[in-house]
């Protein structure tokens, strides 16, 4: 029975195929208007470098958005249980509860929270967890053009997610964070993945 | 390789300065508070009115901190979410409680004290010690469990806390008790003005050890982000040489750390009660600036 229980709940997990992400931002429009994000914060974003010199030059693209850890350290640290994580894996928000201390902002590897500035509470992307509870895909996984975002349940080794996984090399951001993100990376560049470079 | 960053989001501090400030306030209550038990349990007169000014000081600094946590939250009408949601694997969830029993436990300690009955204060400085450095000290563990952040990340940052939080307590106390000396120096006899200038001038040798010890940790600390991950040389060389070698090399390992050292050292100048009110001045102003150094240039790298 056990069994057949672990097989039912899904782990959701999202994989950029960064060979075909084309540095559009079509997905970060496509999150703000899906998710009514204010001006000056962002769920989901597109980092973008160039690198190299005449005529050796690149660009490479960062599609940037909660890694919805398998360990938050949101969720661990938050101090009213406003984190939490579902079953499926998304990490939440509870809106009525979230003070917004923002130490969950601080403690998080990957700085993809932020503090709504109308509603005064901390937000993030969560997969489109009203459409993904509907059975329908993330707003930036259904407007990527070029199929660069895959979104799907890792427990189903059919699902194309598991299959892309099983055959690429893959990657995630800060692994030794120890945090297992769910956001994986076909053919990230070590450079964009690397938030000084470029800064200093 | 050349790198160009062509678009980003931009990258803001979720905590500033009202949280440095109440990592200060507790550091101030839970140094006074210690003191002013020590000199309780210690049993000698001339000890008595720094148990009391100790007493005095401690809960209302304990009363002002967390409503600097208050102010600084988006939502401060949900407070009360921290007691009935409790996480209790949040450190912040152990602050909660701290800061509601430390402050009660204080101030019926000064009411036994200020009342006289000297042994039931005892037993509540005796339960107060470990409850005022849990106080400090959690607040070390908040930023230790930021392990985003390489400069808050390390096992030394709770006891980092606890020895700062006795340096500031200690030279806030010097500051208080040189004050309470001027203000009844014309109703001391020459011995008990004797005795109170010796004391000050003992409370300060204290202060110097605690100044090196913390020097020490502080040492170790910088040495190890000099040599450990990335993120940590970064963050060390932003503290050491970047925007905030100012703060934390000038003032806080300088005027606040190295001046009031050898003034309260050496003796030539130790003598003078002046000197050693002076160094532990500067050395409020060390402490403070060590706050602000940890929790901004702690969140000045981004991440992204």
């Amino acid at each position: 029975m056990a069994e057949t229980k672990e097989k039912k709940t899904p782990r959701y997990a999202m994989v950029i195929d960064l060979r075909r992400c084309i540095g559009c931002h079509s997905c970060s429009v496509a999150c703000k208007s899906e998710n009514d994000v204010p001006l000056s914060v962002f769920r989901s974003w597109v980092k973008i470098i160039e690198k190299g010199q005449y005529p050796n030059v690149s660009r490479s693209f960062l599609p940037s958005l909660c890694n919805n850890c398998e360990k938050p350290i949101c969720v661990q640290n938050c101090p009213t249980q406003a984190s939490y994580q579902r079953e499926d894996g998304i990490v939440m928000v509870d809106p009525h509860r979230c003070i917004a201390c923002k130490y969950c902002i601080a403690s998080c590897p990957y700085d993809v929270r932020f503090v709504n500035p109308i509603k005064r509470i901390v937000q993030k992307c969560y997969f489109c967890e009203h459409r993904v509870d509907q059975g329908i895909a993330p707003a930036c996984v259904v407007t990527c053009l070029g199929h660069a975002r895959i979104f799907g349940n890792i427990k189903d080794p059919d699902s194309e997610i598991s299959k892309l996984l099983a055959t690429n090399p893959v990657q995630v951001l800060k692994p030794d964070m120890a945090t297992k993100p769910h956001v994986f990376y076909i053919a990230a560049d070590l450079e964009v993945m690397d938030p000084m470079k470029g800064r200093e | 390789m050349d790198v160009n960053v062509v678009y980003n989001t931009p990258y803001e501090m979720p905590l500033g300065y009202w949280i440095a400030t109440y990592f200060y306030l507790t550091g101030l209550s839970a140094g006074s508070f210690v003191i002013s038990v020590l000199s309780t349990l210690g049993g000698k007169t001339e000890f008595k009115p720094l148990g009391r000014i100790g007493a005095l000081m401690a809960p209302i600094l304990l009363v002002l901190a967390p409503s600097t946590l208050i102010v600084d939250l988006e939502q401060p009408l949900r407070f009360w979410h921290l007691f009935l949601y409790l996480n209790p694997k949040s450190p912040i969830t152990y602050g909660s409680f701290l800061l509601t029993a430390y402050p009660i436990n204080g101030i019926i300690y000064a009411y036994y004290l200020f009342t006289g009955r000297d042994k039931l204060a005892k037993r509540l400085g005796i339960i107060g010690i470990p409850l005022a450095i849990a106080t400090h000290g959690y607040t070390g563990f908040i930023l230790a469990l930021g392990k985003g952040r390489a400069l808050w990340s390390t096992a030394l940052m709770p006891t980092l806390f606890i020895v700062s939080a006795m340096v500031s307590g200690f030279a806030m106390m010097i500051v208080l008790a040189a004050i309470r000396n001027k203000y009844f120096y014309g109703k001391m006899n020459p011995e008990q003005r004797e005795a109170d200038k010796t004391l000050i001038c003992q409370l300060g040798t204290y202060l110097a050890f605690a100044i090196l010890f913390d020097l020490f940790l502080v040492f170790n600390d910088i040495l190890v982000l000099l040599t450990s991950t990335e993120e940590a040389l970064r963050v060390a060389k932003l503290i050491l040489f970047g925007d905030f070698s100012l703060e934390f090399v000038f003032v806080e390992l300088i005027i606040g750390g190295l001046v009031p050292l050898v003034i309260l050292l050496s003796p030539k100048f130790n003598k003078a009660l002046g000197n050693t009110v002076f160094a532990s001045l500067l050395t409020l102003l060390g402490v403070y600036s060590m706050r602000v150094v940890v929790v901004i240039a702690g969140q000045s790298l981004p991440l992204h």
